[in-house]
């Protein structure tokens, strides 16, 4: 069986300074997957190599067997692999659905569906469907408002909403728990269990150790651009190299 | 005979150039420092060359009246940054283009509605000497409009090197967050630059309407645009591309004018524009734009 | 309806379509200060063929409304390699060297302008300026206009989602090329004659600013510009030579007061959601 994501040899420098080194590692389908490190260990990188906001300096990156290491970005999230972003990324000019909208593009390219009058239509299959998608995640009273003034937890809860609807079978989630009050972290755990019930496979950047632990049955660890230590959490835990990359930084 | 008439266009198109150049380094202050494309500048720049001829008219001594010039293009840019600048701060970036633009239209009503629409006829205040080199004639106001326009972007190229304030400047046309985290008082320096940028293009209108004696209403549009397409050409924020491109558009108005038409002017000098804009968006000494981090 | 009236109410009807032209490409941020230029295209085009060539009018028309927009497809596709205020300043460039070009241009009158034969009425011109309304209506309600205010507001995300930002941003161009090449095809038979002189820069860059004023979140905002940059000017005339004085003043209050344009889509929500308010209080 191919996997979700494979990732070998990576490498990436920014004006000579070294940002990931002979990266590899494998998602394979359906195991829930958690990139963890300490601050500037490179996990962001990974997603924006993986996305093609930057191009790699060497190595490949294979999205459910097709190689997509110079595909252009547009063209990525065809492969079934979407994500979210760290600090939201949502068009401010937008209405929550149409935020969602924007997200089932990739689902939605002929010609014809550029220049169907959708709004003409109350209950037009996009808006059904966007609206079902928010109900699930029970944003739907927010639907029609602007992104801009909404508060950050629903913008969170929105940017993994509108990930979800590109159909992709493959979810890299940016810190998805961060600044989130404990009771929104347990609707996303759930939100996320229902995803993967689905089939959806997830990779996930995360800070928060028990919420990784909850979810993930792998961990990567990263430390300044390098893999040291992969594995269940329990085990990555008992690693020396992890013990010492995480002294001074966080518990693990 | 040939030769030597290139020679004297070449000399015609860089005392020009040096107009041109004046405008494109005041445009190039706002956009590097401020990300304004400030489109009262020609306003101002015409108001230089008119205030200073209705302060003479009215019979003040000419360096009085230049002084008057200089100080009313001074106060009507205070304006500019008070009502088209400072509230559309995090607005859309064409919003404070429109509001300037709007200065504009006041300031070429205004002096249409005290003086009329026709040009007049600036008092001839240089004596008309000509320095005569080989075959060349170099006139007296031309080769002094040059020297003072080259002192002047010399200047303001050491100020912003070597003062503190010059500093503090360079830092805020580097990233105007940090420059308020290190403590540098933008209120202050903001409306200093506006006042910087309006000097520079009322003087550029002093030495238009000095060299060429003639002076309208409508007088800052050509020379302002032109100003733009210098700053673009030479790089933006750039205040040595700003003089590299002055001087290229300069030379590029009057050689095709002299040898081609003066039809063609516009086809040249913004043709030039656009393939540099095509090619090299930077400009000539720019520097590229890098793509943002997520 | 008298001379005045409708004389007013055709240049109302240029300015609506100059202003859509306009719009379209700034929907999606850019900013296009060449209009005039892909105007004259599509007036000269056109007068050409009806003139030159004896073609019919519904023929020579879409012609050169179609010239001006591959001009604006082929031009569109370097230049929009270039952003913000280069772009703005690539288009005022292809704007001035477009009508510098028609202006040089002996086959059609050059300098001396170039005068039209065929004639369309105020009525032909009202339909043409409602046809565009109508087609900028139907655009609004499709995927095409959510992309553009998509490609506007965040061109990275777009770009990771699949929208084809370059795409998106050469057709917003090309489409509005067309729409001012379409206006100018009417423009150059309702007068009866072009001089490359009438499309200079501040035509582009009036455009630009009654479509800023009535505001770009909705596709009603360059409408409302475009009737109150016509008609008020009308209605200062009593002040005859202060007018664009005065006109200039309250531009930039207006813009300093509400930088957003006139109408917004806060607006427009707050106008729809006061009726069904008093209708469930009464209920």
């Amino acid at each position: 069986m191919t996997a979700a994501l494979s990732i070998q040899g990576l490498n990436k420098s920014f004006a000579g300074v070294r940002a990931i080194t002979d990266l590899s590692f494998e998602v394979p389908k359906g195991v829930t997957t958690a990139l963890i490190g300490p601050n500037g260990a490179g996990k962001t990188t990974v997603f924006n190599l993986v996305s093609g906001v930057y191009g790699v300096d060497a190595g490949t990156i294979t999205a459910n067997g097709v190689d997509i290491t110079h595909m252009p970005s547009r063209k990525r999230i065809s492969t079934g692999i979407a994500r979210s972003f760290q600090n939201i990324r949502l068009m401010s000019h937008l209405t929550v659905l149409e935020n969602m909208l924007v997200g089932q593009h990739v689902r939605n390219t002929s010609l014809r569906a550029l220049l169907t009058p959708y709004r003409l239509f109350p209950n037009h299959r996009w808006k059904v469907e966007a609206r079902a998608a928010l109900a699930e995640s029970g944003l739907e009273e927010w639907a029609n408002e602007t992104v801009g003034a909404l508060p950050y937890g629903v913008r969170k809860r929105i940017d993994l909403v509108r990930a979800t609807l590109a159909g992709a079978s493959v979810l890299m989630l940016d810190e998805p728990a961060a600044g989130l009050n404990p009771s929104e972290t347990n609707a996303l755990r759930d939100h996320l269990k229902a995803l993967m019930a689905k089939g959806i496979t997830l990779l996930v950047v995360e800070h928060d150790m028990h919420f990784v632990d909850s979810i993930c049955e792998n961990v990567v660890v990263l430390n300044f651009g390098e893999k040291i230590a992969e594995g269940p959490l329990s085990q990555v835990r008992q690693n020396a190299k992890v013990r010492e990359a995480y002294i001074g930084a966080e518990e693990v | 005979m040939r030769g030597s008439m290139l020679a004297q266009q070449i000399v015609n198109g860089l005392m020009l150039g040096a107009i041109y150049m004046l405008m494109a380094v005041a445009f190039t202050l706002a956009i590097g420092v401020l990300n304004f494309l400030n489109f009262s500048l020609p306003g101002l720049f015409m108001l230089g060359g008119m205030v200073a001829y209705g302060f003479i008219k009215f019979g003040w001594p000419t360096l009085f009246a230049f002084a008057a010039a200089l100080a009313v293009a001074a106060l009507v840019s205070l304006l500019v940054e008070r009502f088209a600048y400072r509230p559309m701060q995090g607005g859309d970036p064409e919003v404070p283009l429109v509001s300037s633009l709007g200065f504009l239209v006041l300031l070429e009503n205004l002096m249409l509605i005290y003086f009329g629409s026709d040009q007049q006829a600036f008092p001839a205040l240089v004596p008309d000497l000509n320095l005569r080199l080989g075959g060349l004639v170099i006139g007296i106001a031309q080769l002094g409009s040059l020297a003072l326009s080259v002192l002047l972007v010399l200047w303001l190229s050491w100020f912003l090197s070597s003062t503190s304030t010059g500093r503090c400047i360079r830092t805020v046309a580097e990233n105007r967050d940090t420059a308020v985290l290190m403590g540098i008082d933008t209120g202050r320096l903001v409306p200093m630059l506006f006042i910087a940028s309006a000097l520079l293009a009322a003087v550029a209108g002093l030495l238009f309407a000095v060299n060429y004696q003639q002076v309208s209403p409508f007088m800052g549009e050509g020379v302002g645009f032109k100003g733009v397409a210098a700053m673009i050409v030479g790089g933006m924020g750039s205040i040595w591309g700003a003089v590299l491109g002055g001087l290229l558009i300069g030379l590029a108005e009057v050689l095709s004018i002299s040898f081609i038409g003066a039809d063609v002017v516009n086809i040249t000098v913004y043709g030039l524009l656009l393939v540099i804009l095509i090619l090299r968006p930077q400009g000539l000494l720019g520097r590229p734009a890098t793509r943002e981090k997520l | 309806m008298s001379g005045y009236l409708t004389g007013v109410l055709v240049v109302l009807a240029f300015n609506v379509m100059a202003a859509y032209a306009v719009y379209l490409p700034l929907a999606a941020g850019q900013l296009n200060l060449g209009i005039a230029g892909f105007m004259a295209i599509g007036a000269y085009a056109s007068a050409f063929l009806t003139n030159e060539y004896a073609w019919p009018m519904w023929a020579a028309i879409p012609v050169g409304a179609g010239l001006a927009g591959l001009t604006g497809l082929l031009i569109g596709i370097p230049v929009l390699r270039t952003h913000g205020i280069y772009l703005a300043m690539a288009t005022f460039a292809l704007g001035q060297v477009i009508s510098a070009l028609f202006l040089n241009l002996e086959v059609v009158g050059g300098a001396a302008g170039y005068p039209v034969s065929d004639y369309v009425g105020p009525n032909g011109v009202f339909l043409a300026a409602a046809a565009v309304v109508v087609l900028m209506l139907y655009l609004s309600r499709t995927r095409f206009a959510l992309y553009l205010t998509a490609v506007k507001s965040d061109p990275t995300v777009a770009d990771l989602l699949g929208v084809s930002v370059r795409g998106i941003q050469v057709a917003a161009f090309a489409l509005g090329a067309a729409v001012a090449g379409f206006g100018g095809a009417f423009y150059a038979h309702h007068y009866n004659f072009v001089e490359a002189q009438h499309f200079n820069v501040l035509l582009s860059v009036f455009t630009v600013l009654y479509v800023l004023f009535g505001g770009t979140q909705t596709v009603w905002g360059p409408l409302v510009g475009a009737a109150f940059f016509t008609l008020a000017p009308e209605l200062l005339r009593a002040s005859d030579q202060w007018r664009y004085a005065l006109f200039a003043v309250f531009i930039i209050v207006f813009m300093a007061i509400r930088p957003q344009g006139l109408v917004t889509t806060s607006l427009l929500r707050f106008a729809r959601r006061k009726p069904a308010a008093e209708s469930s209080e009464a209920a």
